[in-house]
Order: C-alpha cells, then structure tokens, then sequence
C-alpha cells in the first residue's frame, strides 16, 4: 500500500521510501511508524504527524512511499 | 531590507562567528540576542535568505558574527544553501550551530554536515520550552558528551540560556587563536554512532496530555474545521485591517490633521507668503504640506499599520504554514506550490519583500509566476488604503467589484502562466511548526520595523510626488497632458483631463495613481474605472528597479507593457459597458 492510500487517523510503518533528500531530512525513512493525521482535498498533500511533528507530504512523495499498516 | 546586507564576499569570514541551523529553529532570535540587531523572524521556513552581519561581543571585543541562510543541508540545492555552503568552505572561528529541541534526529544531520569544516562548534538547543510542552526532554549533557561539544539549552525569546551561549562563543573564539591542537579532540565525527543511536540516548518522549494549543495546531490542519478557520481567520484578518483602518482614520487621525494641522499650517504659511505659485504649492490643492502630510499619515497609515499588525501576528503564531497546507491543492492549479501563500500575502504589504522573499522558492517557474501575479493584480496595503479611502465612504460595494475583479485576474493570469511557462511546480514538503503564542516584545518589534520601513520609503516619494503634482497644476503643464492625453483619458476611460496626472504619479508610487481622484468630485463608474485603472497600473518604481534585479531587464519590460496595457483595457472596458448599462437604464 502506499501512504496516499491511507485514511486519516490510521497508524503506519513505513517500509520503502523514494531516494529524496527531503524526505530523509523530515524523518521519513522506512521503520518509522506514523499517523496519518489529515488528507487535504484538491489532490493537496497529506498530513501526518512522526514524532510529535506535523508534516506535510506531497501527492507526489506520497504515492510512492510504501506503507504497511498498524494493528 | 535596511539592515539584510547582500552577500559581497567582502566580509571577513574568517574570522567571524558562523550562526547555522535548519529553517525555523529560532535562528533569527538568537542573531539578534548575540548582536543586538533586531532581525525579522518569523514562525516558518524560509525567512532568511539574505545574509546578515553583526558584531557580539565576546571577551570585552566585538567580533563579527554571521547569520546563514537556514537550511536543512549542504547540498547546495537551493540558493540559499549555496551560499551558506560557500561561507563555510572559507572557514571561520567558531560555528554556532542551532538546534530545535522538538526535531532533534532532523537537526542533527546539519549538525554531522558541518564536522568537516574544522572548526570548532558550539550548539544552541533552543526551544526546550516548546519540546517540554509536547513532553520531549533531552539530556544536553549527554549530547554534548557524544557531540564532542558544548551544547546550551536556550529559550531564545525568553534569553534563557543566552548569556552562556555567550560565555561558550567567546571562550572557543580565543581559544581558536591560542591553540589549535588543543581542539582537536573535538573534531572526532559522529561516525562511531549514528544519528538514530544518539537521539535514543539522549531524547526521553513522556505522553503528556496534549496542551489545547497542539489541539488547535492540528485542527487547523484538517480541511473540517480547518477550512472555516482559515476563512474566518482571513475574514477576521480583513476586518481588522479595513474596520480598524477606518475607525482610526475617522475617529483619531483625520479630525487631528483637518482641523487642528491644516488650519494652523495654512494659516502660518499665509502669513509669511503673499498669494501665488510658492504659496500654492506648499498650502493650495495639492500643497506639500496639505496632502503630503493628509494622505500618508490620516489615509494610508492606518491601513498600512493594521495589515503590519495582522501580518506579524500570523507569522509569529505559525498560521501560515498551517494555511499553506490547506490552500496547497488550489494554489497548484496556477502553478504555485502551498507555501507560496506567504510572499503573496505578504504582496498585500508591499510587492518588493514579497517578490525578493520568492527567492525561497524550488524553481524558477514557481518565482515567476508569483512574480507576475503579485505586479499584476496585488495591491499593496498603501494602495488598498487609498481605494478605501476614495470608494469606502462612496459605495461599498464598488470597492468589493475591485477586489473581486482582482482575484478573477490573479486566478486567470496564474492559470494562463501555468500553461505558458515551462517547468513544473515541484513537489514540496512543508514542515508545519508549531502553533506559538507570539512572543510580545518581538511582535512589536516587528510591527514597528515595518512600520519605519515604511515610512523612509513611502514618505519621502509621496512628498516628491505631491510637489510633481502641485507643480503640474500650478504650471499649465496640466493642460498640456491632458490634451495630450485626452483621447485615452476621456473618450476612452471617461475621466476628466486632470485625471491623466494619476498616471504619471503612478509610475512614482502605487496610492499616487489612486489619491488625486479624492479632489476630483468623480460619478461612482468614474471612481470604479479610476481604481480599475489605478490596480492594474505599473507597479511602482521600486518593484521595477527589484524586478530588474532578480529576474532580467526583458522579464520587467514585459510586466511593465503587460500591466499597463490590461489596465487601459480594463478601465475603457468597464467605461463602455458602464455607460451603456447607465444609457440602457435612463430610457
Ligand atoms: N517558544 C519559543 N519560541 C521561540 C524560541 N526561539 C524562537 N522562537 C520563535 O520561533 C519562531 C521562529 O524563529 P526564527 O528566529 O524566525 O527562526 P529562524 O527561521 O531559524 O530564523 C519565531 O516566531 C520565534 O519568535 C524559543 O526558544 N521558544
């Protein structure tokens, strides 16, 4: 699944990220866990909250981060 | 603007103290605290482009202490980390190095980044009173100990921690001359254990009930009920700006200027000077003294006051990356990534803060099209000021058609440009910081640096404007342009001839194409195609030296024909149809 696919309020691992230095800068490497937060209407980004911080994450970047749910 | 000094390569790096961090961390505050110059910050990224230059004082000298562009590498990917990594390639004395406490892992890639330049660093963990909200603690000595470095727990808007930042500054400044084998232990790497082990270590996260303000930080970010907050935030914002502007207009300053100022002023300088030219240009129709002190300080103030005020709250509370995020979606589809909401809004200041603060932005398509949309449609408050000023007390609802025409010509041109000019807009990720009560001493600070910004720049053109116009009138060179101007003026825009004086002022400052309408005694369509004319109209002088600056000479010919030519056309447009409209009404 990838993270644009998520519904608000859903946890998540990460489990494969696109090589991008920005990504890697905020914390979005695979084995983190976060929370889906909010998605943003207008193919606008999606929010989510990684360690008590809110970011957001372009469709783009979003559609091609691989996820795997929390239970 | 005064105080941001361009990057010369002149300034003595060297021997400099080099003030580092990522985007947001407080970096801003602690330039000032260390030197004493008051810097804009602001509660997003991107503030710092410029380089700034101050001087601290360390050990009883002053020493020299840069500001870097914030970035959250050295891979010279933007602008701003080029510069910042040219800097350090030549070296310095000391780097302070500063930390955002509630983003350590972040922070701390900068921080392995800059191990290789050998030179000693100090690191500032600043904002632990946000982390200790959000129940984040960090063993600062521990940090230091696997850092290889002193590293300062600071509460930059507070100056706790300052004075021993201080105290470390200056001890690793003289050490530095003294003896540089004595550092060397500190400039083991971090390899022997990775980022990820350190913040284990050192970082302790406890749950603690969220604090309302974290709440309403993350409900802002969702679309219900984010999207009526941020329309009643902008309403609210809207509210202040035109509903305060006019209260203080009409209840303090205008009353304080027409029958205390103007009486006394006329009545002295009738006293010293018969009647004629010279007297007519100091106290007659558009006498210096008269309106060049009535239409800065009673008209456009207020207004220029109020948006400063509102402006500074929004960046101060970290509300715009909030409203960035929200509006990202829409704002695409002309183009612009989110968080181009900002230099735009800024727009509605002044056009120059806002077309330099695009250099922010990942690509040059991005800076263009804002650019343009900004020149095009945006007025600046001083100008908002005056169309309040000539349509408010006349027909609300002319000034709301001015607005709406505006916005409808920002969504088309932005569109159009989207298409025309090569490139995409990138994908982005905005770090939304959290929300933060502004901090009362910097807000104001803030407020009044724009403040006295704008009264050096706006007072001394508008004077020299208003003496032009006084000038033209006194002399019959207002006849001359008329005529000359007559067909444009009034077959095709139905203004009255002295009209044409607007476009000349106009070209000095944004408000001067608008404020000589107020003595004209115009008809409501009059004023409408007069202010359609007047926001349309070139942007003034310094737009055009700052667009001929950042972009090429062709780049600001362009937008000069550009805006003129829509502003002539819509203008005559709306004359035409008014009148038939008026024509159709009549019979
Ligand atoms: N609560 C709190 N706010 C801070 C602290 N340091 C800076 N700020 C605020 O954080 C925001 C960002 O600061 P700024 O200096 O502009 O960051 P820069 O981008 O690194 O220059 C501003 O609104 C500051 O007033 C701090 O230690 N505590």
């Amino acid at each position: 699944m990838n993270l644009y696919e998520m519904k608000k309020n859903t946890r998540c691992f990460i489990e494969g990220v696109p090589n991008n230095q920005l990504l890697s800068i905020f914390g979005i490497r695979p084995g983190c866990e976060i929370c889906v937060l909010t998605r943003q209407p207008f193919h606008g980004p999606i929010v989510v909250k990684h360690k008590h911080r809110n970011i957001a994450i372009d469709k783009h970047f979003a559609l091609n981060i691989d996820v795997r749910l929390v239970n | 603007m005064d105080c941001h000094v361009e990057y010369d390569g002149k300034f003595d790096h060297k021997n400099a103290v080099l003030l580092i961090g990522n985007p947001n961390v407080g970096k801003s505050v602690i330039f000032s605290k260390l030197t004493g110059i008051h810097v804009m910050s602001s509660n997003y990224a991107g503030t710092t482009v410029q380089l700034m230059t101050g001087k601290m004082e360390a050990n009883k000298a002053k020493v020299p202490v840069v500001d870097l562009p914030g970035t959250y590498s050295l891979q010279a990917n933007s602008e701003a980390e080029m510069v910042a990594v040219n800097i350090l390639n030549q070296g310095g004395r000391v780097i302070v190095c500063v930390l955002d406490a509630t983003n350590l892992a972040r922070d701390l890639m900068l921080a392995r980044e800059l191990e290789k330049f050998q030179v000693p660093i100090v690191y500032a963990l600043n904002l632990v009173d946000v982390a200790e909200r959000k129940g984040i603690s960090i063993d600062s000595k521990e940090l230091g100990r696997l850092l290889h470095a002193p590293v300062i727990e600071t509460v930059a808007t507070k100056n706790i921690g300052i004075p021993q930042l201080k105290e470390s500054i200056a001890y690793f400044y003289h050490a530095s001359i003294d003896s540089s084998e004595r550092l060397d232990s500190s400039f083991k790497t971090l390899h022997d254990e990775s980022i990820d082990e350190i913040v284990n270590q050192v970082e302790t996260i406890s749950t603690v009930k969220q604090t309302w303000i974290d709440r309403i930080g993350e409900a802002m970010l969702r679309p219900i009920p984010g999207v009526p907050i941020a329309m009643f935030v902008l309403a609210l914002s809207l509210g202040i700006v035109v509903g305060g502007g006019k209260a203080l207009r009409s209840l303090l300053l205008l009353p304080i200027v027409n029958d205390f100022y103007v009486p006394n002023i006329t009545a002295l300088v009738e006293r010293f000077l018969s009647e004629g030219a010279l007297q007519n240009i100091l106290v007659g129709e558009f006498g210096v003294l008269v309106k060049g002190i009535e239409w800065p300080f009673a008209l456009i103030l207020p207004y220029v006051l109020l948006f400063y005020f509102v402006l500074s709250f929004l960046e101060d509370s970290g509300y715009l990356p909030r409203l960035a995020v929200l509006v990202d979606g829409l704002l695409r589809k002309v183009g612009l990534p989110g968080h181009n909401i900002v230099p735009f809004i800024m727009g509605y200041g002044c056009a120059v803060p806002a077309i330099l603060g695009t250099r922010a932005s990942t690509s040059y398509k991005e800076r263009l099209i804002l650019t343009c949309l900004i020149s095009i449609g945006v007025p600046c408050t001083a100008q908002t000021g005056a169309f309040i000023a000539l349509l408010g007390d006349q027909s609300i609802l002319a000034l709301l058609f001015i607005f709406i025409l505006s916005f409808g010509v920002i969504i088309f041109a932005g569109t159009m440009l989207n298409r025309w000019v090569p490139g995409r807009a990138e994908p982005v990720i905005i770090d939304v910081p959290s929300l933060l009560v502004p901090n009362f001493s910097s807000f104001m600070k803030k407020i009044w640096i724009r403040l006295k910004h704008f009264l050096l720049e706006a007072e001394i053109p508008m004077m020299l404007g208003i003496i032009l116009a006084a000038l033209i009138f006194e002399t019959a060179l207002i006849h001359l342009l008329g005529s000359w101007l007559e067909p444009l003026m009034v077959h095709w825009l139905g203004l009255p001839k002295e009209a044409s004086i607007t476009l000349l002022l106009g070209i000095i400052r944004r408000e001067l194409a608008v404020m000589p309408l107020l003595e004209m005694n115009l008809s409501v369509l009059q004023l409408i195609v007069g202010s359609v004319v007047a926001l349309f109209y070139l942007p003034c002088i310094s737009v055009f030296i700052v667009l001929v600056k950042e972009f090429k000479l062709k780049v600001a010919i362009y937008l000069f024909l550009a805006t003129t030519t829509l502003a002539l056309l819509f203008g005559g447009l709306i004359h035409q149809i008014g009148r038939f409209v008026l024509f159709l009404l009549e019979r």
